[in-house]
């Protein structure tokens, strides 16, 4: 194979989860010529599998104040940067009978110093600001918590990181690190839909591959000390609670309710996994009981609300680099320069951290990497808005007679920001919903297909949330199938689609489908295996 | 309220047994909650999907399922009889008397069919396809049906595609708003004058073909507006299955009670059983959620209130229990065990249903209630998605049910 001239890069960022996004935007911001590199698609990973939580940094406060410090900082940047990923609910951190109250006034304390504003309230005024907290409650405190879309996050930084000039490649994984002596140089890459291999060139390769990120470090020939820990979450059909709840003790098992859009989620679980695991997290029964047992004691409705689905993400937990054991694990940004570590030059991995802190992380992984590349231009990303937030784009005039209607407009408007403008509305067959549930019109549809990266119906799932509304799919995905077998001009590929699309929504289902989850998912089998034929054939797994 | 019957359950089941009693002189109420498994009709109703003749087809299903219970030779004596049952309720069915034809899904896959509603496109038991070329309408902006699939499935077989869209200005007026363009509604705006224009439409686009397809969006109520499109045309046109909720269901139910009423029947609509009036091993009344102050009293009843999707038998994550009285249901206690994590896979929790004897009838707490039948969906014991037996479970085991009762045996 030979080095395409069009194919060198300053930086080649690996993997499209928020890390991999936010990095590909902060270079590609400060000048530097972007490649970002995902296997699968966008948020795939750990991104897509949490609490989509805007930490105030209270849950860190007593334990760790270095994380609270910088979440409540990166809390305020976002509020600002990606109004449109971002709602302001607040928090609350109760205490319970069976908690300690004691506890409540370190909280506070710790809260302060780290500079997050927490205000104790009475339980009573708790009631009233959330009404479905436990009425037992015997303390609260109130903290600017939030609720982030790390979907919507993810393509934001995409978009801009697009604008700024990077190649975006989704569905090619990273094979190989290409080495001139010690030095990386470039990546070998297969097309994961096809099959094809091709290399792209870079001075400087930055690995985000998250948990990943071990196996791309193990090529470089870096060991980066990592340990899989695997959070189950639980989706509820609606939206219990407005504000966050958390349990005013120290970080334990599924003590938070989160609401985000049209649902409310607990979790999480925590424990360790093996590392041929992590491309296949299953919950178990017992982490859904644990879930629902501990979720009760914050919201005594969660035992009566219908559950969506369960999933399950894997935390990228770094071990100090002295500490083989694991056992001082640290929540905090791990940005790694192998040339002075491993003597690897032109290679660096940016790990650890969290959601919250994604922009932090890629702030320092730019940093060094300007660093190296001789570049001395300042970030900018705490200032600049992400594309979907910030003013309103000047709209032309225009003669249309129709336009997406209130309800699907409304909720674009909510999911893409003023992103939301390019969505389509010439055309009179646009404003059909295809998605009930969320609100999702054909025309948002075709600009999803068109504009982000939209190949199969899990991205689209992913940019819309077409199918991830109560019905989980029931009809939307048979709608959205024909409007991207239409795109595609392939249906056949469609129909295979829509068949792994089913599957992947039964994968969250069957852990919690009983009640109105289990009526659901009957309705949906005899729709698309008995009405519409579909079956095992064409998720590829037999011959017909 | 005394009567000879009450049926709880007013879908597929519930009418055919409705409908059989009355015919037989005996007076009967149905209860019915209001949803049926008929608005996600396919066209065609489904005997058993297995190869082969129905007779050595029905012989390789388990004992545990109603058709085995039955007896092969019972089960297609009453088989024999539907075609005739159902032109008695002006429903036209057709279907080979040994064997599966098929039938065209919206996916274009060709499924095994026992009986299909007049007027949707079918292919023989041969699989030999009827036509060598089609023109594949769709209305325009029709979300829950979608040409290309139906296309690429024929095309597998070999049969020539003409796509079309259909564009009529009186449809226009459902996209007003967005989520009216669903096939209901389309429905009611094809009938009239713009029957005229549909025709004329397809005519000029279908010429040179050997048939139209269109989705199943005409005739919510009766046939009239097909059968009225089709006079003005010279090529046959042939409907395909639409995703929910489907026209020629919806019509089929509304045929189905018209007859029941027409025999006299007493149908309760958007109305529930929640309790029962038991004396020793027997059911003497039920009561409704909209007529509380009333005991309805029956010399036997029939349960027909389907599986899970349609409320008859429901599950809590610790257990599996029957919606109205509480009655004894055949499944698995341990809850990983309902389930197959492949969605395509034989799903255990299918066959979960009521427990019930050598004469369909229901038991509590062990106890054999001598007047209280099961029939259909909510049987345990049948997977009738996977063995493709549905819709024959439930005309079947009503027939066999109402018969029994009849005839006292």
């Amino acid at each position: 194979m030979k080095q395409d001239k069009g194919t060198h890069y300053d930086v080649i960022v690996i993997g499209g989860g928020i890390t991999g996004a936010g990095t590909a935007r902060d270079c590609s911001m400060r000048g530097l010529k972007t490649l970002l590199l995902e296997r699968f698609d966008f948020t795939a990973g750990a991104t897509g599998r949490n609490h989509g939580l805007l930490h105030s940094g209270a849950r860190y406060a007593v334990t760790d104040q270095e994380s609270a410090t910088e979440c409540i900082k990166e809390n305020m940047i976002l509020r600002k940067i990606a109004s449109h990923c971002v709602e302001e609910t607040d928090g609350l951190f109760i205490t319970l009978p069976e908690d300690d109250l004691a506890f409540q006034s370190t909280f506070v304390a710790s809260c302060q110093k780290a500079g997050i504003r927490a205000d104790v309230i009475d339980p009573k005024e708790a009631i009233l600001l959330e009404p479905s907290v436990n009425p037992d409650l015997i303390g609260a405190v109130r903290v600017p918590d939030g609720a982030v879309d790390p979907f919507r996050l993810t393509i934001a930084n995409v978009v801009d990181a697009r604008m700024h000039g990077a190649d975006i490649l989704t569905y090619h994984e990273v094979t190989n690190l290409i080495k001139d002596g010690d030095r990386v140089v470039g990546v070998e890459l297969v097309n994961t839909n096809d099959g094809s291999r091709c290399q792209r060139y870079a001075d400087l390769v930055i690995n985000a591959g998250g948990i990943w990120g071990h196996k791309i470090a193990a090529m470089a020939g870096a060991t980066v000390n990592m340990f899989p820990a695997k959070g189950a979450l639980l989706i509820f059909g609606h939206r219990v609670n407005n504000i966050v709840i958390n349990r005013c003790r120290k970080p334990a098992d599924a003590d938070i309710l989160v609401p985000g859009d049209t649902i409310s989620l607990i979790g999480t679980t925590s424990s360790r996994v093996p590392y041929d695991q992590i491309d296949d997290m299953k919950v178990t029964p017992q982490e859904v009981d644990l879930l629902l047992r501990e979720g009760q004691k914050l919201a005594p409705s969660l035992a009566t609300t219908r559950i969506l689905r369960a999933y399950a993400g894997v935390r990228p937990l770094v071990a100090a680099d002295n500490d083989p054991s694991g056992r001082s694990i640290s929540r905090g940004i791990v940005c790694l320069d192998h040339e002075t570590r491993d003597g690897i030059p032109g290679f660096i991995t940016i790990t650890g951290g969290k959601l919250m802190t994604y922009r932090l992380m890629a702030e320092w992984a730019t940093d060094l990497a300007c660093k190296k590349l001789g570049k001395n231009v300042p970030c900018t990303t705490a200032q600049t808005c992400l594309p979907g937030s910030g003013e309103e784009p000047k709209k032309k005039a225009s003669g249309k007679t129709f336009g997406i209607s209130g309800l699907g407009k409304r909720a674009a408007r909510g999911r893409h920001g003023t992103l939301s403008s390019k969505i389509e509305n010439s055309d009179k067959f646009n404003s059909s919903l295809v998605c009930e549930c969320e609100e999702v019109s054909v025309g948002e549809v075709n600009y999803a297909i068109k504009e982000l990266d939209t190949y199969n119906l899990i991205n689209l799932r992913r940019r819309t949330r077409v199918g991830m509304g109560t019905c989980q799919g029931e009809l939307c995905a048979c709608r959205a199938a024909g409007l991207l077998a239409k795109a595609s001009g392939c249906a056949v590929k469609a129909e295979e689609d829509l068949a792994k699309f089913m599957n992947e929504r039964w994968k969250g289902m069957y852990p919690v489908a009983w009640g109105e989850t289990l009526c659901e998912a009957q309705f949906t089998s005899w729709i698309y295996e008995g009405v519409c034929g579909l079956d095992a054939f064409h998720t590829g797994k037999t011959a017909k | 309220m005394k009567f000879d019957s009450i049926i709880i359950g007013g879908g597929l089941t519930g009418l055919v047994a409705g409908i059989s009693l009355q015919s037989k002189g005996k007076k009967c109420l149905i209860v019915s909650a209001g949803q049926s498994a008929l608005h996600f009709f396919s066209g065609s109703f489904e005997l058993c999907s297995a190869p082969g003749d129905y007779e050595d087809a029905l012989a390789t299903l388990p004992s545990s399922h109603p058709y085995s219970r039955m007896g092969v030779a019972r089960t297609l004596e009453l088989a024999s009889g539907v075609k005739d049952f159902f032109l008695s309720s002006s429903i036209k069915l057709s279907g080979e008397d040994k064997r599966n034809h098929f039938r065209i899904t919206p996916m274009g896959v060709l499924k095994p069919a026992w009986l299909t509603l007049d007027g949707y496109a079918s292919v023989p038991s041969d699989r030999k396809m009827p036509w060598k070329k089609v023109l594949v309408a769709n209305v325009g902006g029709f979300l829950d049906f979608h040409s290309d699939f139906l296309m690429a499935g024929l095309e597998k077989e070999g049969v020539e595609c003409i796509p079309y869209i259909i564009n009529i200005p009186e449809l226009d007026r459902l996209r007003t708003n967005p989520t009216e363009m669903r096939s209901t509604n389309i429905a009611r705006a094809l009938t009239g004058n713009v029957l005229c224009e549909l025709a004329s439409q397809l005519s000029k686009a279908g010429a040179g073909c050997d048939a139209i397809l269109l989705p199943a969006v005409l005739g919510l109520n009766d046939p009239e507006n097909a059968n009225s499109l089709k006079a003005r045309m010279d090529i046959p046109v042939e409907f395909v299955a639409t995703l929910p909720p489907s026209v020629p269901g919806i019509r089929t139910q509304l045929m189905l009670k018209a007859h029941f009423q027409s025999l006299g029947g007493t149908f309760l609509m958007g109305d529930t059983v929640n309790e029962g009036v038991f004396e020793g091993n027997q059911l003497k009344g039920i009561k409704t959620v909209n007529h509380a102050d009333m005991v309805f009293q029956a010399d036997n009843f029939i349960l027909a209130t389907g599986s899970f999707f349609s409320r008859g038998i429901k599950a809590s994550s610790t257990e599996v229990f029957e919606s109205v009285f509480g009655l004894d249901v055949d499944y698995t206690e341990e809850r990983p065990q309902w389930y197959s994590p492949d969605v395509f896979e034989k799903q255990p929790y299918m066959e979960f249903g009521v427990r019930t004897d050598d004469k369909f009838r229901v038991s509590r707490d062990g106890n054999v209630l001598s007047n209280v039948y099961a029939a259909g969906s909510v049987l345990s014991g049948f997977n009738g998605l996977k063995d493709g037996c549905g819709a024959g479970v439930s005309i079947l085991t009503a027939l066999d049910v109402a018969d029994r009762i009849a005839n006292g045996f």
